[in-house]
């Protein structure tokens, strides 16, 4: 079992169109692309919504960390086929896969863009006061650190002979413990060290600070947004109107 | 060793981490059964990686491992675990259970053991731990050096062939650490085959006799600890110290107090010392009698 979908989760530092949108703009492109994946179980306007996000992955320069990560969730992708499959068809199986494809990449591309502290940043500026903000962007920037742990636990526990193949639910149940509990109580363990270091810093001390960075909303992050918007108006429309738009939209696999 | 099989053959083994890092770079070494190896180096150098390949925990790039003559490319973790025990660095990885006691039989439970020998072997584990009076207790609430010992105990108690350990001195004080070698002789005499990750060169010029020092990933240098150690273009090379003893030698003989070669341990040198300083003699003594 890996951990390596996580990278496409983990910001990485490039030049690229997408790099350069404020941040506040790609977190809503997150939000306005998880809404419209949501609106439709067919086929056809799930995969039109999911073309439409393949130019950004180039235009961000993140293929590779993109197709790592579907890589690392194709366990995940067998599994929803074959639920799916099993209690309702393989058409709605397959909608499923490609909305499942289009939020993950939505966010992937999100948090591979964007960097913690600007993360922090852009929920300032949406008047989030400046503890939450930095607990979130704090907890964001902890994933790969986890990631990380919870591969070290499972290669630990895997060394003394600890399996993840048993039958049944209540035993597969059971079987997470001996890598949660661990994950859990080094997590909370470093919680806390974290605060420590951070009070022992003046963390908190003065209520109205300054910021070093700033963020500015552009005309392009303007574009953007309009862009978003259209796409977000143009899935309401159909799914609202959805009966009466051509046939081929509503096609499902000939099995 | 020669005429004997090794137990342990890497041959021209690489590793790329999905980053495309590499990690191996063409890793040769044969390990026989009852040695006791160090793997020391620079961090980053690639020891934990190499201890790694060795249960399939990572399946190398290229090359080839062998254990006990079998190549184990398609062996699961789960049966190389029971040849080979792997000690992690942090026992804060591994420790989950309500009491000490079900820690140690968690690990048992998987060698499809009776009830019977897995109560026997977790008995004595306790004992031999010292763990005993923590038997009921939660390892959660057990110190640094005790949690160390449980993890290291959670893996003796599976009696595999071979051990390997993550720095198992890292954090132990003088105490823990006369514990750990303790251990190590009495898993000597039974025959076991010892590798162990280090970067205390005091410990491993006391008691390890063969060290493979490793850099960017490969291995530079496979031999006796004391030449190697010793050696100050393969010490600096590997970011490594000079031992404590040798750092002495040298300005001793900066003096003009001539050491003999053979000096390693700070008893040897206790000795020298003495004898030195009594007699007010530059006289080589016999620091052996």
């Amino acid at each position: 079992m890996s951990l390596e979908f996580l990278q496409a989760f983990k910001f990485q530092k490039k030049k690229s169109f997408v790099h350069n949108l404020d941040p506040r703009a790609k977190l809503l492109f997150s939000i306005v692309y998880s809404i419209s994946g949501l609106l439709f179980t067919e086929i056809v306007p799930l995969l039109l919504l999911f073309l439409t996000l393949i130019p950004l992955i180039f235009l961000g320069k993140m293929f590779r960390e993109w197709l790592r990560s579907m890589k690392g969730l194709s366990s995940l992708i067998l599994l929803i086929i074959i639920l799916n499959t099993y209690f309702l068809s393989l058409s709605y199986a397959v909608a499923m896969i490609i909305r499942i494809l289009i939020m993950i990449t939505a966010f992937s591309i999100f948090f591979l863009t964007v960097h913690p502290n600007d993360l922090a940043l852009s929920l300032i500026s949406m008047k989030i006061p400046y503890e939450y903000a930095f607990s979130f962007s704090l907890a964001f920037r902890f994933v790969p650190t986890i990631a990380i742990e919870a591969q070290n636990i499972m290669d630990a526990q895997q060394s003394r002979g600890y399996e993840m193949q048993q039958s049944g639910l209540i035993n597969q149940i059971k079987n997470l413990f001996p890598l949660l509990v661990p994950l859990i109580v080094s997590s909370i363990k470093r919680a806390f060290n974290v605060a420590e270091a951070l009070e022992s810093r003046a963390f908190g001390s003065i209520k109205d600070r300054t910021y070093y960075y700033e963020i500015n909303y552009r005309i392009k992050d303007w574009i953007f947004t309009v862009y978003l918007f259209l796409i977000l108006c143009a899935a309401i429309y159909v799914r609202i109107q959805f009966n009466i738009m051509p046939e081929w939209i509503s096609w499902v696999l000939p099995v | 060793m020669s005429g004997q099989i090794p137990l342990i053959i890497l041959n021209e083994v690489y590793y790329n981490y999905p980053n495309r890092t590499i990690a191996l770079k063409n890793i040769s070494l044969n390990v026989y059964k009852g040695e006791l190896v160090g793997i020391m180096g620079m961090n980053g150098a690639g020891k934990t990686t190499l201890i790694r390949t060795l249960n399939g925990l990572i399946r190398p790039s290229n090359g080839t491992v062998n254990i006990e003559g079998e190549n184990i490319e398609n062996k699961s973790i789960g049966v190389l675990s029971k040849k080979i025990g792997l000690i992690f660095q942090n026992p804060e990885h591994q420790i989950f259970s309500n009491t000490v006691e079900d820690e140690i039989k968690f690990s048992l439970n998987s060698l499809n053991l009776s009830q019977e020998e897995i109560n026997l072997r977790t008995d004595e584990t306790l004992k031999t731990f010292n763990l005993e009076k923590y038997r009921d207790r939660s390892p959660m609430n057990l110190s640094g050096g005790e949690s160390k010992k449980l993890a290291i105990a959670s893996i003796i108690c599976r009696d595999p062939d071979i051990l390997v350990f993550d720095e198992p001195t890292l954090g132990q004080d003088e105490k823990e650490i006369n514990f750990f070698t303790k251990l190590l002789n009495l898993e000597r005499e039974q025959g076991k085959t010892i590798i162990i990750v280090t970067h205390n060169i005091e410990f491993a010029m006391e008691y390890i006799p063969r060290i493979i020092l490793m850099a960017n990933g490969r291995i530079i240098a496979d031999g006796e600890t004391k030449k190697i150690l010793t050696n100050q273009f393969l010490v600096k090379k590997s970011s490594l110290i000079l031992p404590q003893t040798h750092k002495l030698k040298l300005e001793l003989n900066k003096l003009g107090i001539q050491c003999p070669e053979d000096i390693y341990s700070k008893n040897e040198m206790i000795k020298f010392l003495t004898y030195y300083l009594n007699n007010k003699s530059t006289k080589v003594p016999d620091v052996n009698d």
